[in-house]
């Protein structure tokens, strides 16, 4: 009897052996259909001139070449999108991360709360943009009525906000603050996970909530700061329908990020070789930061470490 | 009578601590009031500006409220552009990318919590890492690949994907933690009454976690609804344009019309709005109070 019950047991296992690959398989195919084939062809065409017609020449090291050495506008594009990930991504992180320690608060209506400041990231980003263009609109928007006492106060000229090349950037990240509370969701989870004694501890031997958030929240918080920081920076990489909507990658340049060079050499000049140069420069890039963000993983703190 | 003067003495710092509290969260409600209106602004002057005339407009915060409200702006927003045609065309490729989705995370996020199979945890690390790897270098072969198998302006490339787990590795990692939660005996017992892992799947594991295929749904149906570069980049054909697609048509058709801008981009949120509110607790405290860890 108990012989069987342990052929039985192990002809289970056997059959999960299988059953995993079974149940894994559409993903499995999808992975290598959709992501490592397209991975591999993308670096084979990095090393080609191709332009959608006729097969592919192998001309080596070119794209990367004339994209590093004789192209001022990738640089340009490239200036822009670094601007705007070292502002944006530690900015998006601060407010994020304070929004969530506020609704971590176990008072009356968080949920309301939650939910209101989640609400932003539910906007598409084209209606998003439109709404900012009108509320930046450097005569009639919003903002600069607003602002009009301060303007009139230090004597200037209203600012132009995205219409201004040394402004444009700036706008849009400031604009993109308005969707932090996305991020909120993961530290909130990640809080949720603190146990409460830690706290009660802590208030039996006077610390304040201040000190309560420095010793105990923030370094228990570590891993989704870290998961948000990267996540970010990929984001960030990646700019481009604001761009595209909002300025056009303009005025003069100042708004075309790395994502819309690629586009534009990809659907205006069909130029798929030096556009996948490109994706892997920035494949590139992305992993070195992220390598470089893994060191700090050290002072991560993992709660437990179990499962 | 010590005894009573003693307990005197021990509620006066507890009452003391509870009025500090009281007033803590008493700070907290007005910093969160007024964050809050902040963040809650600019939809409030979305729709004033919708309900604007063209005059009311340049007077900016002169008239913070419209006069005589101007509904007939949403008329003029459905109108101007095949809205109706829109909207299908988006609602027609939100439902294969969400039965599609949870047809492929479902399973895969079963797979990745309840079974064991040889190289599951490597493969489970590359699912994650794939979450880092920018769009665009997945992009361009991709776009080549559809091209020579005729699908480039067809919606096929923004559906059939997700059949195949695209876009999924977050919700897959989301329902592998439901997954996880569910206590193992629940499916053993059932495979001693002879049942199989997929009737466990369907008959134990997908009634358990509607919650959760709630908020992989919603997820997907914002991310697919919103989403502007793919339908960008796919659909050539402006029979097929999607609502955030034929959203752009308004900002060259209206320049400086920011009413109309503001009453269509108002039409194409408020699908997303209403759900997100009427599924807003599974949304939150769903994502909320799985937590991340494991």
């Amino acid at each position: 009897m108990a012989k069987r019950k342990k052929l039985t047991l192990s002809a289970l296992k056997k059959q999960e052996r299988v059953l995993g690959f079974v149940f894994a398989s559409p993903w499995l195919l999808g992975l290598i259909i959709f992501g490592a084939f397209p991975i591999l062809a993308s670096l084979y065409l990095s090393f080609t001139r191709y332009q959608m017609v006729g097969l592919p020449t192998w001309i080596g090291l070119a794209n990367y070449r004339s994209l590093l050495f004789n192209d001022s506008i990738f640089w340009t594009s490239l200036w822009n999108t670094f601007y705007h990930v070292f502002l944006s991504v530690p900015l998006g992180l601060f407010v994020g991360i304070c929004l969530a320690l506020l609704l971590n608060s176990r008072i009356r209506g968080i949920s309301i709360y939650r939910t209101l400041f989640y609400l932003p990231n539910v906007v598409s980003i084209v209606a998003m943009s439109f709404l900012w263009l009108w509320l930046f609109q450097p005569h009639f928007g919003l903002i600069n009525q607003v602002l009009r006492p301060v303007y009139d106060f230090f004597n200037m000229e209203p600012l132009g906000w995205y219409r201004d090349s040394s402004l444009s950037k700036m706008t849009i990240i400031l604009m993109g603050l308005w969707t932090a509370g996305g991020s909120m969701i993961i530290y909130l989870a990640q809080m949720q996970d603190i146990p409460r004694d830690y706290y009660e501890a802590s208030e039996i031997d006077g610390a304040n909530s201040f000190q309560q958030i420095i010793k105990i929240t923030l370094p228990l918080m570590t891993p989704s700061i870290f998961f948000n920081f990267i996540m970010g920076i990929i984001a960030g990489f990646q700019v481009f329908a604001v761009a595209y909507i909002m300025t056009q990658g303009g005025p003069g340049r100042s708004t075309y990020y790395y994502g819309y060079y690629l586009f534009d050499k990809m659907i205006n000049d069909n130029n798929m070789g030096q556009a996948s140069a490109m994706a892997w420069i920035l494949l590139i890039i992305t992993l070195i930061i992220t390598l470089l963000a893994l060191k700090l993983n050290k002072y991560v703190f993992y709660l437990g470490e179990q499962d | 009578m010590q005894m009573s003067e003693i307990k005197k003495e021990d509620k006066m710092p507890i009452l003391s601590l509870k009025q500090k509290r009281r007033i803590k969260n008493g700070v907290i409600h007005l910093v969160l009031i007024s964050l809050s209106f902040i963040f809650m602004f600019p939809f409030i002057w979305m729709l004033f500006t919708a309900l604007k005339t063209p005059a009311e407009l340049l007077a900016g915060i002169g008239t913070l409220l419209p006069n005589d409200p101007q509904w007939s702006n949403f008329r003029v927003a459905v109108t101007t552009v095949p809205f109706f045609l829109y909207l299908r065309n988006s609602l027609i490729i939100v439902f294969f990318a969400v039965v599609g989705t949870l047809f492929s995370a479902t399973l895969s996020a079963y797979a990745f919590a309840k079974l064991t199979w040889p190289g599951r945890d490597t493969l489970f690390v590359i699912m994650l890492a794939t979450m880092m790897i920018p769009g665009q270098v997945i992009l361009i072969p991709s776009y080549i690949l559809y091209n020579q198998i005729g699908w480039l302006g067809t919606r096929l490339p923004l559906t059939v994907p997700y059949f195949f787990g695209g876009g999924a590795a977050f919700y897959i990692f989301l329902l592998r933690q439901f997954y996880k939660g569910i206590p193992r005996e629940l499916g053993e017992s059932a495979i001693v009454d002879g049942a199989g892992h997929f009737k466990i799947f369907i008959y134990i594991m997908l009634p358990l976690t509607k919650p959760a295929l709630l908020t992989v749904s919603l997820l997907t149906f914002m991310f697919v609804w919103n989403d502007y570069f793919g339908p960008l980049i796919y659909l050539s054909n402006p029979d097929h344009w999607t609502l955030a697609l034929g959203l752009r048509g308004f900002q060259t058709q209206f320049t400086g019309r920011y009413d109309l801008m503001m009453a269509a981009a108002i039409l194409v949120m408020l699908p997303t709005l209403i759900l997100f509110f009427a599924a807003q607790k599974y949304f939150i405290e769903g994502i909320t109070f799985t937590g991340i860890k494991g």
